[in-house]
């Protein structure tokens, strides 16, 4: 563990000899960058209270470029878990440019499934201290994956189109063997293909308007989800996203409006699983229908035109957020989320989050017997910077 | 299936509409001669706030280029004049 934190520095004093040596560049161009934060997060639910310290997060990345057309991009993310330190490598590609409109990636990269995990998720960019639900653990919708994908952009009149079409390994099915309380879920985590079927996945984005402000998107993702030589081999997925975007700087209003959105929708194909309580070879087996949605809709505003530094540096956010799983299955769940948000930016890329979250939830893995709403609140106190 | 059919035909219903909006050429005009000041300040906000010039040295605002072009889905065009831009701006 301490050799991978002694290489980490190592590369940091590297990048940064590299960067003031840097007054007669060569081809070969390396960066470090990444983010980090540090809060207070307060939990209350009906199960009483909970305040803790928490950030103990470092997601450093780094950039080599060698000439104009060839980079090589990766994020480690360092995490203490319950006093453990957890390494995950986010992202690790080799990216080619192969002409003015067309790229291709190869390795792990984030997938563009929408925008909110490629673009928007990471600390000093997400305008709240949390993800909007039905993404992360427990997600309806992936992440990143190991596979190729092509990519690219091109100008259409005034108007600007992009995409991207890949193949990955794709996400596995939790049949319920090693967590029954999972049965129909997908597993997004799941880097070695399970079965020799590959998923396919594609977004088209659109900026219909000539000064870029507005971006319209949509996307899928779809391929075999069941372990080869399973019972449950041919069980399918489809997944697709509508993600839109508008930012822009409005005089009238004397500052910077700013909203995201984006609709996921996971629709597994039906399968037979085992019942909880009975044994894995018993004859009891349930089915449902296997289709989970998930939005979010958020508002910002920031009074860049003002005059005073201190108010053009605030910010106001507004999002609503829903979360509904499979009903029938044993992780059934309806949860919705109202997050409020005051940021102070220090800088472009430094911020503080005061965000305060009001959950209603119903079901769920780890819920009580009974349908019942629990209702729980949450206030988050976070520091972010880009680095 | 029928989803993917769905999916296609909005795909290129999205696609005649940029076709359609393309065929206006004052438009094309106005875009083809914005300045990388002004790609800038509209596209460089759209994920994260707008980044300052002075943040990055040449070489860096090269490679923060080329990673934002494939990040951020962004033209060759557009990158150049805006990288061209940070460069003598910063
Ligand atoms: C479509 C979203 C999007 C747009 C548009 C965008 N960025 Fe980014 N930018 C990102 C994301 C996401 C990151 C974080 C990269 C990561 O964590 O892997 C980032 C990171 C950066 C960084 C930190 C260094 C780095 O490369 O990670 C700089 C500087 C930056 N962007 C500059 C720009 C500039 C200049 C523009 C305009 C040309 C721009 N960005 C447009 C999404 C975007």
């Amino acid at each position: 563990m301490r050799r991978i934190f002694i290489t980490v520095i190592g590369l940091f004093l590297l990048g940064n000899s590299i960067v003031a040596q840097d007054s007669k560049p060569g081809k070969t161009q390396f960066m470090v960058r990444g983010y980090g934060h540090a809060g207070l997060d307060y939990y209350k639910t009906p199960d009483g209270k909970d305040i803790s310290f928490v950030g103990a997060a470092f997601s450093p990345i780094f950039l080599f470029k060698q000439g104009n057309r060839f980079m090589f991009e990766t994020e480690l993310e360092f995490e203490l878990q319950k006093n453990e330190l957890e390494i995950g490598l986010e992202y690790a590609n080799l990216m080619y440019v192969i002409n003015k409109y067309l790229m291709v990636r190869a390795g792990k990269f984030l997938l563009p499934f929408g925008t909110f995990m490629e673009r928007l998720h990471p600390a000093w960019i997400n305008r709240l201290s949390t993800k909007p639900l039905g993404f992360g653990h427990d997600g309806i919708s992936p992440a990143s994956d190991i596979g190729i994908e092509f990519r690219g952009a091109a100008p259409i009149g005034g108007t600007h189109i992009n995409y991207s079409v890949y193949v990955t390994n794709g996400p596995r099915l939790k049949d319920g063997s090693e967590e029954p309380d999972e049965a129909g879920m997908l597993n997004f985590q799941n880097y070695i293909d399970n079965n020799n079927n590959k998923f396919v996945g594609a977004r088209i984005g659109y900026l219909p308007l000539y000064n870029s402000s507005l971006e319209l998107g949509l996307s899928f993702y779809t391929g075999k989800v069941g372990d080869q030589g399973s019972v449950y081999e041919d069980v399918r997925a489809f997944l697709w996203a509508a993600d839109f975007s508008f930012v822009k700087q409005i005089s009238p209003i004397k500052g910077i409006l700013d909203i995201k959105a984006q609709y996921n929708q996971t629709n597994v194909s039906d399968a037979y699983y085992p019942v909880v309580e009975e044994a894995r070879d018993s004859a009891n087996l349930f089915t449902f229908n296997n289709l989970s949605r998930a939005y979010y809709a958020q508002l910002s505003y920031r009074p860049s035109m003002a005059g005073k530094t201190f108010l053009k540096n605030l910010e106001i956010i507004g999002r609503y957020s829903k979360l509904k799983t499979p009903e029938g299955s044993n992780w059934g769940s309806d949860v919705s989320e109202l997050t409020f948000g005051l940021n102070y930016w220090i800088s472009w890329r430094q911020v503080i989050k005061i965000n305060y979250a009001f959950i209603n939830s119903e079901g769920g893995p780890d819920a009580e017997e009974g349908p019942q709403t629990q209702k729980s609140n949450s206030l988050f106190v976070h520091w972010a910077i880009g680095l | 299936m029928k989803k993917i059919i769905l999916i296609f035909t909005l795909s290129l219903a999205v696609a005649a509409i940029a076709i359609i909006s393309s065929s206006c050429t004052a438009q094309r005009e106005i875009a083809a001669q914005k300045s990388g000041a002004e790609l800038w300040a509209q596209n460089c906000i759209r994920c994260h706030n707008i980044p300052s010039p002075p943040s990055y040295t040449d070489v860096q605002w090269e490679t923060i280029g080329l990673h934002m072009r494939e990040r951020a889905n962004m033209t060759s065009g557009q990158i150049k004049k805006i990288v061209a831009f940070l460069q003598t701006a910063n």
